[in-house]
């Protein structure tokens, strides 16, 4: 009887220790970082969405129209509220013009700048315009497996190719199963968590799956968060060439 | 003998003639202490700059604004053999920065500046700092100043996050440990600013032997790569802000003057008016007309070396009694003038002799212009009190 338990103990211990690498060798971090990419990146994008900024004192909405274009292009019309209703922003290369009616003027944001918090919400100006591949960006490690609202994740490691991108290493929690996005951490140099994003409301879009809404935090700021809601998104759209001119910035 | 008439004259006006010589010297005091004091405040704040900023100048990366932080990180360059090779006590190598510091949680944007800790060019409360190794450990060790610690309620021992970004741009956020709040009498290096080791500072930022400015003691001609801001540039505003108020002190100081003028002037009109008898009977006796306006005149100049007199009475010892106490200035470095501490006015010889020429011979002016009219008096006129109407 005690012999049959040893070999009963034995064989699950075999299968525990065995079994961990199995599964880790099922994941292959840079091929499903490839896949997110896929599903999220497009050559043209066209979205309506709402940016909801809680500073922890008030709560501001946003709303905008945006077209994108690879990952040098993207232009943004504020629509609301009355006070941001006209705004421009329009992002070429490395270099943002931002447009307000009240000043009719055109502002260019370059450089430094673009680090800045826009408009006072979770995310720099480079944040919010930033749209390349993190596959392109990043050498992706599986580090193991997470429960995430009550979807198991692929936790990956990924640490930037270059010493310039700005965000030298992140986390992402990856569903494996529908190659959705559902967390994602960026950390400082020094380790020090300085960004979470969730992902929400996955969608059918066409043949994607894309989150409709995104929760930015700033983890060094306290009670502070920004929601991005997409209302519309289109992929593939053709975007006509002007809304990539800076003669668009203008009432 | 036109002495003593004049003499006798001006004692018989009384009061009038009192009056005229206590504006005249309350006039004088004020001058002397407003020029006094604006060069008391001059000289302070220059000696505070020179001491914990601008040393005999900066020899600077071409193109660097203090003014424009987020192009800091564009001009940084390594430093010159000629410079680096300069003793401690000649030169300070500085790196400014821009960062964000976060109290309680909270965003404050602020500036990284590196200075050398073997250095004695520049003195500043950063002993704190001194005591650390050339690596950071767990946390950076940082001084900042009273109004940065006031401003971003930071006390001593104090552990908060800073987030920059290195060369490359890729960001970079640590602990750091405010290990001293720092007694710092120039406010443009207190307000917003995060002191920290050189050698720390380079490293967190990619920077090895990176400078943005080294303050000299003096200037040592050109230095390939940098430009020479001297002490008058990168104190040029201050200097402006000073050229402005001696205008303004100017413009009191004439209106004063015209009080002082119109006052002498009145009552040397009011005097021949009154006196026209015994002016007309003085040239009916004989007496030349223009000895007439000289006694006239004499009783004015008269009226400003008493003032002169009064002034020293009365000036003297408030300028003594002042130059003890001083002038309470500490709310200007609310406005980032760089003075926080009491000034002191300073007493120029050649400036105060100049201003009081200027007034004295003003009152004379003053006296002499109304009286001069007695050479065109006719005699018979002035004896029946009609000459002047």
């Amino acid at each position: 009887m005690i012999a049959m338990k040893n070999k009963i103990v034995f064989a699950l211990l075999c299968f525990v220790i065995s079994g961990t690498p199995v599964v880790a060798e099922e994941i292959n971090a840079q091929k499903l970082l490839e896949q997110v990419d896929d599903n999220l990146w497009a050559n043209t994008k066209f979205i309506t969405g709402r940016l909801i900024i809680d500073n922890g004192r008030k709560v501001r909405t946003l709303t905008q129209d945006s077209w994108m274009q690879g990952v040098d292009r993207s232009y943004s019309h504020y629509k609301s509220p009355a006070r941001e209703k006209g705004t421009k922003m329009l992002k070429i290369g490395g270099k943002l013009w931002m447009y307000t009616p009240r000043t009719d003027r055109k502002i260019l944001i370059a450089g430094h700048l673009l680090r800045q918090s826009m408009m006072g919400s979770d995310l720099s100006y480079e944040d919010m315009m930033e749209d390349h591949k993190l596959s392109h960006s990043y050498s992706a490690i599986f580090e193991n497996f997470e429960d995430f609202a009550s979807t198991r994740c692929a936790v990956l490691h990924l640490v930037a190719r270059d010493k310039e991108t700005t965000y030298q290493t992140r986390k992402v929690w990856i569903s494996p199963e529908n190659q959705r996005v559902l967390k994602e951490e960026r950390f400082a140099k020094s380790g020090k968590l300085l960004k979470r994003i969730v992902f929400k409301d996955y969608e059918r879009i066409g043949s994607r799956q894309f989150p409709r809404t995104m929760i930015f935090r700033d983890m060094l700021k306290e009670n502070t968060k920004t929601t991005y809601k997409f209302d519309v998104i289109e992929f593939d759209v053709e975007i006509p060439a002007k809304y990539f001119s800076q003669s668009i910035l203008k009432r | 003998m036109n002495w003593e008439i004049a003499n006798k004259n001006f004692y018989r006006q009384g009061l009038r003639a009192f009056l005229n010589v206590l504006v005249t010297a309350l006039s004088i005091i004020a001058l002397i202490f407003m020029l006094s004091l604006l060069n008391g405040f001059q000289a302070q704040a220059t000696r505070n700059l020179v001491s914990t900023d601008v040393g005999g100048g900066h020899y600077r990366v071409p193109g660097f604004d203090i003014l424009t932080p987020t192009e800091w990180e564009d001009f940084t360059m390594p430093v010159p053999e000629v410079l680096s090779g300069l003793a401690k006590k000649d030169k300070a190598e500085v790196l400014v920065q821009q960062g964000q510091l976060y109290p309680n949680r909270r965003l404050f944007p602020v500036q990284l500046r590196g200075i050398e800790m073997d250095q004695s060019l520049l003195h500043l409360p950063l002993a704190g700092l001194k005591f650390y190794e050339d690596k950071p450990g767990g946390e950076i060790p940082a001084v900042v100043g009273v109004k940065m610690a006031r401003k971003a309620h930071l006390k001593k021992g104090d552990t908060v996050v800073l987030k920059w970004r290195d060369k490359g741009g890729a960001v970079d956020a640590r602990d750091v440990l405010i290990v001293d709040v720092g007694d710092i009498n120039n406010p443009r290096i207190d307000d917003g600013v995060v002191w920290l080791r050189l050698d720390h500072l380079r490293l967190m930022t990619d920077r090895e032997g990176e400078v943005s400015w080294v303050a000299v003691r003096e200037y040592l001609g050109l230095v390939n790569g940098f430009e020479f801001h001297g002490i008058d540039l990168l104190m040029s505003d201050l200097l402006a802000l000073l050229r402005q108020d001696r205008i303004n002190s100017k413009i009191l100081w004439g209106i004063l003057m015209v009080l002082v003028c119109t006052s002498v002037f009145n009552t040397q009109i009011l005097n021949i008016f009154k006196r026209q008898k015994e002016i007309g009977t003085l040239m009916a006796l004989g007496m030349e007309p223009g000895r007439i306006v000289r006694i006239f005149t004499l009783e004015g100049v008269l009226a400003a070396l008493w003032a002169l007199v009064l002034a020293i009475f009365l000036g003297v010892p408030f300028f003594i009694w002042f130059q003890g106490v001083g002038f309470d200035v500490s709310h200007l470095s609310e406005a980032s003038f760089p003075i926080r501490e009491t000034i002191y006015p300073d007493y120029q010889p050649r400036e105060i002799l100049v201003s009081v020429f200027i007034v004295l011979a003003l009152m004379i002016a003053a006296a002499w212009v109304p009286v001069k009219k007695i050479i065109r008096l006719d005699p018979t006129l002035a004896l029946r009190g009609r000459a002047i109407t």
